[in-house]
């Protein structure tokens, strides 16, 4: 795979690289603020493309790098190069039925999955850094964080119906 | 005044309009002007305020053009970019002279419709480029560079334009005085300068505008083109952060070369005796001039007329720096022309552009079907 990239005037700036297989992707971030996605197949001649917001193109880099989103649940993973190699994932879940009422503490969710709950959307505000004693209602959205054995884990043990 | 308001809210109206339909505005521009002005109902005049603001929309236009001219990261095969750029050169601006001089323009006329001939409209090429998603074709970015290396020609045209009958060498000094200014001014002052573009209060906006302003009527105070001055202040700054001079010249640009284009065609007038055959002439000349240097230039590079094809198809519309050349130095018979030159071309190019994949299809595969048709009749005989 080489990737090259290219400062092209009035445009902006273009990736591209092609695979192993000889497919050919390219990107490019144009100065209106939009960014068009190629992607053109080995042996064909005309590209099909994509044109994205910034925000379409951030979601589909998080498909990309392999974190799960379904519909409203979203995960990304970040890594720090500089932290040798520093791997931290977060997930949104909305809780299922059976934990409604139940604190942070009873569900021992950090001593069982080692995850941590760093923010919970509720309604129309947020609680960040919710306490022990902190009870989940109807309706409520929880942000965890962790390395992602430690999310799947809270996936399934805390988030069961 | 009011004429200028009426202007303005006509200009809103069909930029909202060009938006929709998605076509480059300038031709809707220059036609509001010239339905509002001395050729059409005679609603809005040219005044001293309008002339300022078209002034200073030309000063961004060229100051915007210096910001983007980043010569150290020209094209990977610079001898690819001048064989494709002189192609260009000498076929459109020697089909546009000629034809100009033989329909009875002077010499200087024939030149300036010349040079409108060949240089295309960077704004309307690069933007229609991106809106029908053409940016992965081969021939893109080559057209991308062509564009430059046509602000480069412009450069050096304005240069020898505005030298005329001054004594050259005395004027020469001068410029590369100022030259030397700007440069020690960008290079030294770097660290100064990002520290103002990197606040977030007005300074960063106010700053630009006047070094504009400034760079211009040093420029003129001096004798020197204050076009060229403002292209080189363009360039200098481009050295230290051109993102962000360019997004707080954005505004002034936008407002104020909208009203260059207006009170352009609000001093068009036919009644100056032209001849509306020879105009004609012209604008057909100028789609077909750009078909024959795209073709060459096409099969030259490509080796392939369906690259040439879709160089031409990309590279038709003339604008901006066209009429630019028609304010500075054309007489009112050129301006005329160029503003006929504009809007012909800016809407059969913008038109060519949009459909030009479908037009190279269509034609692959007629020949193809041509050649099924053919095979059996020979392998027969």
């Amino acid at each position: 795979m080489a990737l090259r990239s290219q400062n092209l005037p009035g445009v902006g700036t273009k990736y591209e690289f092609k695979t192993d297989k000889g497919d050919t992707v390219a990107i490019f971030f144009t100065r209106t603020g939009t960014i068009q996605m190629y992607t053109l197949q080995k042996g064909c001649k005309t590209p099909s493309a994509a044109e994205m917001t910034p925000v379409e193109a951030r979601r589909l880099g998080n498909i990309l790098t392999g974190a799960i989103i379904e519909a409203d649940q979203e995960s990304v993973e970040v890594a720090f190069s500089a932290l040798a190699d520093l791997r931290v994932t977060i997930h949104t879940f909305y809780i299922p039925k059976a934990i409604i009422g139940k604190t942070i503490e009873d569900l021992q969710i950090r001593a069982k999955t080692g995850a941590t709950v760093i923010a919970v959307s509720r309604h129309d505000h947020n609680i960040i850094n919710p306490s022990p004693s902190f009870v989940f209602e109807d309706g409520d959205a929880v942000l965890v964080i962790g390395e992602s054995d430690q999310i799947k884990k809270f996936e399934s043990e805390i988030m069961v119906e | 005044m009011e004429g200028f308001i009426i202007a303005l809210f006509v200009c809103m109206v069909l930029a909202l309009i060009s938006k929709y339909l998605s076509i480059p505005a300038i031709p809707f521009y220059i036609l509001a002007g010239i339905v509002l002005g001395k050729a059409g109902l005679g609603i809005v005049q040219s005044d001293e305020i309008s002339q300022f603001f078209s002034e200073i929309g030309l000063l961004f236009l060229l100051f915007f053009m210096g910001l983007g001219l980043k010569l150290d990261q020209m094209l990977a095969d610079p001898s690819k970019l001048l064989t494709a750029g002189i192609i260009g050169l000498v076929v459109d601006m020697g089909i546009g002279f000629t034809a100009a001089y033989l329909l009875g323009f002077s010499l200087m006329e024939a030149f300036i419709i010349g040079v409108a001939f060949y240089i295309t409209s960077t704004a309307i090429v690069i933007t229609t480029l991106i809106e029908n998603r053409k940016l992965m074709m081969k021939e893109a970015e080559l057209i991308i560079w062509l564009e430059v290396f046509e602000d480069i020609v412009l450069i050096i045209i304005i240069a020898l334009l505005s030298s005329g009958d001054k004594d050259l060498l005395f004027f020469f000094l001068k410029i590369v005085l100022g030259l030397g200014i700007l440069y020690v001014i960008s290079h030294y002052g770097k660290e100064f300068l990002v520290s103002i573009l990197d606040r977030d209060d007005e300074t960063p906006i106010l700053f630009t505008f006047a070094a504009v302003l400034t760079t211009a009527s040093l420029a003129i105070l001096f004798g020197i083109p204050d076009t060229l001055m403002v292209i080189a202040l363009g360039a200098a700054l481009a050295t230290t952060d051109p993102d962000a001079f360019e997004q707080h010249a954005r505004p002034f640009k936008d407002v104020f070369l909208v009203m260059f284009f207006v009170f352009f065609g609000v001093t068009i007038d036919f009644a100056s005796g032209m001849d509306l055959y020879a105009i004609a002439i012209l604008c057909l000349l100028a789609v077909f001039s750009k078909l024959i240097s795209g073709m060459l230039i096409g099969l030259a590079i490509y080796g392939s007329a369906l690259s040439g094809l879709e160089i031409w198809a990309n590279t038709i519309s003339r604008g901006e720096f066209s009429i630019a050349l028609a304010v500075l130095y054309g007489s009112a018979v050129v301006g005329t022309v160029i503003a006929a030159l504009v809007i012909v071309t800016t809407l059969v190019g913008s038109f060519m552009a949009k459909y030009s994949t479908s037009m190279r299809r269509g034609i692959v595969s007629h020949s193809r079907r041509k050649a099924l048709v053919h095979r059996p009749h020979n392998s027969g005989r």
